[in-house]
């Protein structure tokens, strides 16, 4: 097991490797051409859905907290895949990271009508595994 | 993403197209839902059938606009959402917060 606690990279290929700019309308972009990848790959609709949705909350986490709105600042996002289907994505920010363990949890009677702070938990609903890197600067988030 | 408003029986009916997420979208949203409150319009149904995406910064938008709308009286009532928009609010425990309805009639006459 590798030491960020995920499973085995080995056999996956280098499907996106994309930086940009820390803004929505660039992280749109790269959210779309995560699903184009995925159809062309043939994956099913729901797995696509599953996986664009987490892509999109990760970035928009990197954005936010990671960048601070400043789109003089970059995200990364790559995206791998392996003959079985697994697709691993990790996105990137150059921030301080945060601990995710420290997330508020949205459920809680109190936080079902706020308005943030739902992010992270629908990436762990949707994912089947998400790991933490460099004190939660990158999200490695596993769907088989 | 598209915004359509319309008034049908002092109903607001807003038809959405695209994905509800971070950005233009959401600040467009919440931009007409603001004028609508500003206006005294509080009798509000959002079809989002042609809504494939709603990340959670879309989803705190119509928990919110909920919120303020029922404080003012009215209702925020919800018209076929997409397979995928109801996945979403279910998996992050919001969508029993709202009236659904199969399509914009039944929501409009759900007011009277």
């Amino acid at each position: 097991m590798p030491a960020d606690g995920g499973p085995e990279n080995s056999g996956l290929s280098e499907l996106l490797d994309l930086s940009v700019p820390a803004d929505s309308e660039a992280i749109a972009s790269v959210v779309d051409a995560v699903t184009v990848t995925l159809e062309r790959l043939e994956v099913p609709e729901q797995k696509r859905f599953e996986v664009a949705l987490a892509v999109q909350e990760a970035l928009a986490n990197a954005v936010i907290h990671g960048c601070g709105n400043d789109p003089s600042k970059k995200v990364r996002c790559q995206l791998k895949g392996d003959p079985l289907g697994r697709i691993l994505i990790s996105v990137t920010d150059p921030g301080p990271g945060f601990k995710p363990d420290l997330v508020a949890d949205p459920l809680r009677r109190e936080g079902v009508y706020a308005d943030h702070g739902r992010g992270v938990y629908l990436i762990r609903q949707l994912m089947d595994e998400v790991h933490f890197a460099s004190n939660g600067s990158e999200i490695r988030m596993w769907k088989y | 993403m598209d915004i359509n408003v319309r008034k049908r029986s002092q109903v607001q009916v807003i038809q959405l197209r695209g994905a509800l997420r971070m950005g233009p979208a959401v600040d467009s949203l919440r931009q007409t839902l603001e004028e609508a409150i500003g206006n005294g319009d509080t009798r509000i149904v959002m079809n989002l059938s042609e809504v494939p995406m709603v990340d959670s910064s879309g989803i705190g938008l119509l928990v919110r606009f909920l919120a303020v709308i029922k404080q003012h009286g009215g209702n925020l009532k919800l018209a076929q959402p997409s397979k995928f928009a109801v996945q979403t609010l279910r998996l992050v425990g919001v969508l029993k917060l709202f009236e659904i309805f199969d399509n914009d009639d039944a929501a409009v006459e759900s007011f009277s």
